[in-house]
C-alpha cells in the first residue's frame, strides 16, 4: 500500500482534500505539521496547495526555511508540490525557475484545459503567482492549453526524476470525485502511483 | 556588539517583465493624463541589528537578502549601509 505524507503549513487549505484524493484510492495518509522533522518512510510526500506564512514577501519564500522542507527526504520518497507547493519547491531551488504574478495581475480560478502525457485533461487552478518563469531543466509534464497565466513554454507541471520532485499549479485533488464534476485528478495520481 | 542598520532594495532582473508596474501603469493612466509614462516597483527592507563586525554585519545582510528577501532566479537586490 502507498504511504503518504501530506505536509500542512500555516495556511495550507488543500491538506484534507489530498488526503481523501489518498483515501479514495486506497492510500495510507498521514499529516505533517511544518515543524516536525521527516524521519519517516513515506513513498510520497505532497506539499498541498493554499497559502503558506500569507504568502509575505512571496509565495513560498518563507516556508522554504521550515524544518520539514528542510528535511524531505530527497530522491528517495516522491515530493509533489501542487500549486503553494509547487511554489514552495521553486522558493527552495529543488525545482528550476520561479513562479511569478499572473501575467494579468488577478488571482485566477477556473477549470482550465491542459496537456498531460500526450492527452488532454481539465483541472481546476487556483493561484495569483503561477506564471511560470526560467530556464527549465525538468521534463515539463503538464502545459496549459490556453496559457491562463503567461508562463513560459505554457508550462503547468515539471518533474525531476533524478530527484523525484514533481511540481504543478492545477489542483488534481480537487478533480477525484466525480460528485465535484471532474475526475482527470485521477490520472495524475495514478502517474504518481507508477513514479514511486 | 555594534548596532547596524542596513537597507534591501530588492527589484526584478531587467529580462523579467515587471507585471506590477505595467498595472501600475494601467492605474496611473486611469487616473490621470501623463506624458511618457515609466514605471518600476522596487522593495526596499530596513533592517537593524547588532553584530561584533562590519564583517559579520554584512555576512548576516547577505544570507538574509540571498534566502528571504530575494530570489536569484528572478530578482537582483542592492545593499545600503
Amino acid at each position: 500500500m502507498v504511504k503518504a505524507g501530506i505536509i500542512t503549513f500555516l495556511g495550507t487549505n488543500c491538506e484534507q482534500d489530498t488526503k481523501h484524493a489518498c483515501d479514495y484510492l486506497g492510500w495510507e495518509s498521514e499529516y505533517i505539521w511544518q515543524n516536525e522533522i521527516i524521519k519517516k518512510k513515506y513513498d510520497v510526500i505532497f506539499l498541498p496547495g493554499g497559502f503558506s506564512y500569507g504568502d509575505h514577501i512571496s509565495a513560498g519564500r518563507i516556508a522554504k526555511l521550515t524544518p520539514a522542507v528542510k528535511s524531505l527526504p530527497i530522491g528517495k520518497s516522491l515530493i509533489v508540490g501542487i500549486c503553494n507547493g509547487f511554489q514552495i519547491l521553486t522558493e527552495a531551488k529543488l525545482l528550476s525557475g520561479a513562479l511569478t504574478h499572473n501575467q494579468n495581475m488577478h488571482f485566477i480560478s477556473k477549470i482550465c484545459d491542459l496537456e498531460f502525457m500526450n492527452e488532454n485533461i481539465k483541472l481546476p487552478i487556483a493561484h495569483h503567482q503561477g506564471n511560470y518563469t526560467g530556464n527549465v531543466t525538468e521534463e515539463v509534464i503538464l502545459r496549459y492549453k490556453h496559457n491562463e497565466n503567461g508562463s513560459d513554454e505554457r508550462i503547468a507541471g515539471i518533474y525531476n526524476r533524478k530527484n523525484k520532485i514533481i511540481g504543478m499549479m492545477p489542483h488534481p485533488e480537487r478533480a477525484v470525485f466525480k460528485e465535484l464534476g471532474l475526475t482527470d485528478g485521477i490520472k495524475i495520481f495514478k502517474f504518481i502511483e507508477n513514479e514511486i | 556588539m555594534k548596532k547596524f542598520s542596513a537597507s534591501v532594495n530588492v527589484k526584478l532582473k531587467p529580462t523579467i517583465k515587471d507585471i506590477k508596474a505595467e498595472t501600475l501603469k494601467s492605474a496611473i493612466n486611469n487616473l490621470l493624463s501623463v506624458n511618457n509614462l515609466h514605471c518600476k516597483v522596487n522593495t526596499t527592507y530596513n533592517i537593524e541589528f547588532e553584530a561584533n563586525s562590519k564583517t559579520e554585519a554584512e555576512k548576516i545582510v547577505k544570507t538574509i537578502a540571498d534566502e528571504i528577501l530575494a530570489n536569484s532566479v528572478i530578482e537582483e537586490y542592492k545593499i545600503k549601509w
